[in-house]
C-alpha cells in the first residue's frame, strides 16, 4: 500500500520547520476560563444560538447560549463574524496505523490491538486537527470478516501517545463483509471466498466463542462458590476477544456496503446475542432504513463516494438523509486521509443532497459519530459538563470557504491558522508520512473502502 | 419553483427521447451495469430565453438580473434585462433567484473509460504493455453511455478531457467531449485534443503495481530511462517526419525499417502509427499535457519540452511548491492537483490548497481539474478551496471555465456566456463553487438535459414515504 516518493521540496519543507520552532514548548495547560464569544454557535444537540458564548473551565464546557456567567478574568476571544461547533469526530480513519491497518493472514483477527500499530506523529493527524477534527476512531482494515480493535483518539497532536488516547472510551471492534474478505482469502483460495463463506467462518467464531465462554464461565462460578480444586482453562487471545463480543463488551462496527448484508449481520447479531452499534459505509441502508433503525444500529457513511466496485454501485449521495429521515443515526466519516481534513464540507454537501437542515447535517460530524463510538456522553457537542472540544470558524463551516482558524481539545488550544509555520502549538520536531492513503493520483485516494 | 417550471419541459424531451430510440424505457435501476440513456442534443426550433438570474458571465463580469438567449443551439444574447429583448414566442425559463453560468469544464477525467474501477472489464484507462503509446487514442475505449457521465453532468459539468492514466510515459491521446449527445461520434468534440505525457514516480515500471526490486525492474525503471525513452522516441518520429518529407524516389525503402520499432512499419510499408501520432506535437500545432508532481521532475520534464518545442500544459505541481516562479516564467496553462492531494510531511497542512492562488498570482492561467470518474462531479469544490485558501473567485470560476477551453483550443466555443459559443449553460441554486448548492438545470448545445441519473431514479424509488 506505501508508496513513497523522493522528496525534492526539502527546502521550503526546512524553512517551513524553522520558522514554527518559535512556536513551540508553550505549555499543554489551558486557561482555567476561555470564553468565546460573539460568534454564531453550532451546537449539535439544541440547535444554533446567534451571537452566542461558549465558556469553557478546566477543560470542560461551563457554559453556552446567548450570555454565559464566566468570571472576570477569563481568557476572552472575540469571534464576531465566525462560526462556532464542537469537534469533528471521524468515526472510521485508518490515519497514523502506518502500513499495518490489515492483518491479513486469517479472516478472523479481533486479538488484534490497533493501539499497537498507532502512531502519534503522522502527518495525518495534523492535516486532521487543521480540519478541525478533535476525536478520531482509528479501525482495523476490511480484509476480515472479524479484524482487530480499535484506538480512540484525542487528536492532541504533539502530545504523547499515551496522552492522545481518548479516557476511558469504550472499546470497539472491526468487522467486515462483502467483498473485501472475499477478495483477500478468496484470490489464495482460502475460506471465505464467497459470501456464503464470509458468515460461515464468521458464524463458526461465535460457537467457538460459545464454548469458551462457557468454559471460563463455569470456572469463575466455581471458584466463586469456593472450589479451590478446579483447573484454569486455557487463556486464548482471539476467543477471549470473542467471547467480550458475545458478553456486550465490545460496540461492534461493521464494513458492510449491501441491503440485503445488513439483515444477515442483525440476523447473526440476534442469533448469538450482540448489539451492532454501527455499519460503516452502509451505501445501501436507504433501501432498508427503517428495519435497521429499529435495531438501533447506526452508521457511518461515506457522503458521495461510489461505484469503486460492485457492492459500491447502488450509493447514492442522498443515501444519509434518506437513512436519517427513516430513523437511522447517520454519521459522515472520512475512510481517508483526505476527507478527514473537510469533513465539515462532506456535511455541507447533505444540505445539497436531501435538503438535511444545517444543523442536522452538522450533528452528522459531531454528536453522531461520538455516539458511534460511545464518547457522546463526552463530547459532540456543546453542552455543559461535556469536555472542551471547539472549533472556531472563519465562515459556516458548512460552506465550501470554511477553514479552521482555531481548534481546542479539553479546553487547550492546539492548532491556531493564525500561528506561523504549522499553525500547532504543542508540536516539535518531525513528522511522519503516512502508509495509507496517501493519495498519489486518482483511485487511490480513499482508505480501505 | 424552479422544478415547476421545469416538469413540462422534462416531460417532451423524454418522450422525445424514448420515440427516438427507446432508450429510456430499458433503463431499469436494478440492472447492475447499466447503460445510461443518450440525450439527443439536437438543438430545437425556436428560443430559449433564461430570464431574471445572476449571470456570471467569466468574460465580462457578473450582471444582476439577466437575460441569456439561446437559439440553434447557440447564445445569441447575454446582457441586463433592460439591454436584451427578449423575442416574441421565446420559451422563458424564469431563473429568478439563481444564478446562470457556462458549463463547467473538468480538465482531466477518465470518464468513459472506467465504470467499475475493481472490475478490470469495465476499465480501459491506460496501455500498459509498452511506454511509448502516443497511436493510443482514447476515443477508441470512450463508452458514451457510462452512467458516470449523466451523474457529472447532474453538478453543472458539461465538458470535459478525457485522458488516459498515468502511468505510461506517453500513454496516448486525449478528447474532449461534450457531456451529453445522441451518440459517441456527437459527444466527441475533439476526438485528439492533446498528447499526454508524464514524468517521475509513477511511469516507472517495476515500480508502482510491479513488486518493485531490482529483480523485477524493466525498462524504464527510473527517471533516466523515461526521459532517455522518451527523447529516443521524439527523435526517431523527427526522422519520420524529415524522411517522409523528402521526394518519393529517395534513399530509402523497404530496406530501411521504420524508425521507432512501432507497429505498422512492418514489411514494405513506411507508415508508422507511433511516429504519425506524434507529428502534430512535434510541429506544435496541439498541446502536449505534461504531468509531473514534484519541482525537479517539473523542472526536468519543461527542459525536455523545450528540447521539443513541445506546446505545454503543465499538469498536478502538487509537490512543486519549491519552484512556483520558475513554473510562472515557463508561461504555460498549469492544470493544477488534484486540489485534494495531501502536503508532505513536515509542510503546512494548506501547502496544496494555496497553491492555484499562489501560481494565478504569479500570472499563471490555472486550470483545476478531478483527474478522477465518480468524483469529477465535485470539480467545483476544487475552484471553491483555492477560493478559501487565496485565489480570487473570478479567477477560480475562470479556471473551471474559459481557462481550459482555452488551452485545449476551445476557447471561441466554451467557457463563458458570450454571444456565439455552444451554449453550454446552467441553472443553480445558489454560489455554484458551493458544496450546498444544488444544480438545476443544464443546458449542453442548447438543450435542457433531464436531470435524471442512475442515482437520482434509485433515490426516487426508494424515497422514505412518510
Amino acid at each position: 500500500m506505501s508508496f513513497s516518493i523522493p522528496r525534492s521540496a526539502l527546502v521550503s519543507a526546512c524553512a517551513v520547520l524553522t520558522a514554527s520552532v518559535s512556536g513551540f514548548g508553550q505549555s499543554s495547560t489551558a486557561p482555567a476560563d476561555l470564553v468565546i464569544k460573539n460568534a454564531t454557535v453550532m451546537t449539535a444537540s439544541h440547535g444554533t444560538i446567534q451571537h452566542g458564548s461558549v465558556w469553557l473551565h478546566n477543560g470542560k464546557i461551563a457554559g453556552v447560549g446567548a450570555t454565559v456567567s464566566a468570571p472576570a478574568g477569563a481568557t476572552v476571544v472575540d469571534a464576531t463574524g465566525k462560526y462556532v461547533t464542537p469537534g469533528i469526530i471521524d468515526p472510521h480513519s485508518h490515519s497514523a496505523l502506518g502500513d499495518d491497518v490489515n492483518e491479513a493472514t486469517s479472516p478472523v483477527t479481533p486479538s488484534m490491538m490497533m493501539i499497537d500499530a498507532f502512531d502519534n506523529r503522522d502527518k495525518a493527524l495534523y492535516q486532521a486537527l487543521a480540519g478541525g477534527v478533535t476525536s478520531e476512531l482509528l479501525l482495523h482494515g476490511s480484509a476480515n470478516m472479524i479484524g482487530g480493535q480499535a484506538v480512540v483518539i484525542k487528536n492532541k497532536f504533539g502530545l504523547s501517545k499515551e496522552e492522545m488516547l481518548f479516557p476511558n472510551a469504550p472499546r470497539s471492534i472491526k468487522f467486515a463483509s462483502g467483498e473485501n474478505p472475499k477478495r483477500v482469502y478468496g484470490t489464495r483460495n482460502q475460506l471465505p471466498s464467497t459470501r456464503m463463506g464470509n458468515f460461515e467462518v464468521m458464524r463458526q467464531s461465535f460457537e467457538d466463542a460459545k464454548v469458551y465462554r462457557k468454559e471460563w464461565d463455569d470456572y469463575n462460578a466455581k471458584v466463586a462458590s469456593g472450589d479451590k480444586n478446579v483447573r484454569m482453562p486455557h487463556r486464548d487471545l482471539k476467543l477471549e476477544a470473542l467471547a467480550d463480543i458475545l458478553r456486550g463488551k465490545l460496540l461492534v462496527q461493521i464494513h458492510c456496503y449491501r441491503a440485503d448484508e445488513f439483515l444477515t449481520e442483525e440476523a447473526i447479531a440476534q442469533e448469538y446475542g450482540f448489539k451492532i452499534r454501527a455499519f460503516h459505509h452502509a451505501l445501501e441502508m436507504y433501501k432498508v432504513g427503517g428495519k435497521i433503525a429499529a435495531d438501533g444500529t447506526g452508521i457511518a457513511t461515506f457522503t458521495d463516494w461510489y461505484g469503486g466496485k460492485y457492492e459500491m454501485w447502488d450509493g447514492i449521495p442522498w443515501n444519509a438523509v434518506m437513512s436519517m429521515r427513516e430513523g437511522v443515526r447517520v454519521a459522515l466519516k472520512s475512510d481517508s486521509n483526505d476527507h478527514i481534513r473537510r469533513l465539515n464540507q462532506e456535511a455541507g454537501k447533505m444540505v445539497h443532497y436531501g435538503g438535511a437542515t444545517e444543523d442536522e447535517a452538522i450533528t452528522m460530524v459531531t454528536l453522531n459519530p461520538a455516539w458511534i463510538m460511545g464518547i457522546d456522553d463526552k463530547t459532540g457537542s456543546l453542552d455543559v459538563g461535556k469536555d472542551g472540544d471547539v472549533v472556531i470558524w472563519n465562515v459556516n463551516p458548512l460552506s465550501t470557504y470554511a477553514r479552521a482558524e482555531k481548534v481546542y481539545i479539553d479546553g487547550d488550544l492546539f492548532f491556531d491558522s493564525s500561528l506561523p509555520g504549522f499553525g500547532t502549538t504543542h508540536f516539535s520536531g518531525v513528522m511522519h508520512g503516512s502508509g495509507f492513503g496517501a493519495g498519489e493520483d486518482d483511485d487511490d485516494e480513499q482508505g480501505d473502502n | 419553483m424552479l422544478r415547476n417550471l421545469f416538469v413540462d419541459r422534462f416531460a417532451a424531451i423524454r418522450s422525445l427521447a424514448a420515440a427516438g430510440s427507446l432508450v429510456l424505457g430499458f433503463c431499469g435501476v436494478t440492472g447492475v451495469l447499466a447503460q445510461a440513456p443518450m440525450v439527443d442534443t439536437t438543438p430545437g426550433p425556436g428560443t430559449i430565453a433564461i430570464t431574471g438570474g445572476k449571470l456570471l458571465t467569466i468574460t465580462h463580469g457578473v450582471i444582476e438580473n439577466g437575460v441569456v438567449l439561446i437559439e440553434g443551439g447557440k447564445i445569441t444574447a447575454v446582457g441586463s434585462a433592460a439591454s436584451v429583448k427578449v423575442p416574441k414566442g421565446a420559451t422563458i425559463v424564469d431563473a429568478k433567484g439563481m444564478t446562470v453560468y457556462p458549463g463547467l469544464i473538468d480538465a482531466e477525467t477518465r470518464l468513459g473509460l472506467s465504470e467499475i474501477a475493481s472490475d478490470r472489464m469495465t476499465n480501459d484507462t491506460v496501455e500498459p504493455s509498452e511506454e511509448i503509446f502516443p497511436q493510443m487514442h482514447v476515443y477508441d475505449a470512450f463508452h458514451a453511455e457510462s452512467e458516470h457521465i449523466p451523474i457529472t453532468r447532474f453538478n453543472g459539468i458539461t465538458n470535459a478531457v478525457v485522458a488516459p492514466a498515468n502511468t505510461d510515459t506517453i500513454p496516448g491521446q486525449d478528447s474532449f467531449i461534450q457531456l451529453a449527445g445522441r451518440d459517441r461520434d456527437t459527444m466527441l468534440m475533439v476526438r485528439d485534443v492533446a498528447l499526454a505525457m508524464n514524468f517521475g514516480e509513477a511511469p516507472k515500471r517495476g515500480g508502482r503495481g510491479e513488486g518493485g526490486g531490482a529483480g523485477g525492474a524493466r525498462y524504464p525503471s527510473t527517471r533516466m530511462g523515461e526521459i532517455s525513452q522518451m527523447r529516443q522516441a521524439l527523435l526517431d518520429a523527427q526522422e519520420y517526419m524529415a524522411r517522409r518529407a523528402r521526394p518519393a524516389g529517395g534513399d530509402e525503402g523497404a530496406a530501411a525499417p521504420a524508425a521507432g520499432g512501432g507497429r505498422g512499419g512492418a514489411g514494405g510499408s513506411n507508415f508508422n502509427l507511433r511516429n504519425e501520432a506524434l507529428i502534430p506535437y512535434l510541429k506544435g500545432e496541439k498541446p502536449v499535457v505534461l504531468g509531473a508532481y514534484d519541482g525537479h521532475d517539473v523542472e526536468t520534464a519543461m527542459e525536455f519540452a523545450k528540447d521539443f518545442h513541445l506546446k505545454v500544459i503543465l499538469s498536478h505541481v502538487t509537490r512543486a511548491q519549491d519552484v512556483l516562479d520558475k513554473i510562472a516564467s515557463y508561461h504555460v496553462p498549469v492544470i493544477v492537483g488534484p486540489i485534494f492531494d495531501l502536503p508532505e510531511a513536515n509542510e503546512r497542512f494548506d501547502s496544496v490548497y494555496s497553491l492555484p492562488g499562489e501560481l494565478q498570482k504569479r500570472g499563471v492561467k490555472v486550470i483545476l481539474a478531478s483527474y478522477n470518474v465518480s468524483n469529477s462531479r465535485n470539480l467545483p469544490y476544487s475552484a471553491g478551496f483555492a477560493v478559501a485558501y487565496g485565489m480570487p473567485y473570478d479567477e477560480a470560476m475562470k479556471s473551471i471555465t474559459l481557462n481550459p477551453a482555452e488551452a485545449f483550443g476551445l476557447g471561441d466555443k466554451l467557457g463563458s456566456l458570450d454571444t456565439g459559443k455552444i451554449a453550454n449553460v446552467v441553472i443553480a441554486d445558489g454560489d455554484p463553487l458551493d458544496v450546498r448548492t444544488s444544480v438545476k438545470q443544464v443546458y449542453i448545445n442548447g438543450v435542457a438535459i433531464p436531470m435524471e441519473t442512475r442515482q437520482t431514479r434509485l433515490r426516487d424509488e426508494y424515497w422514505p414515504k412518510k
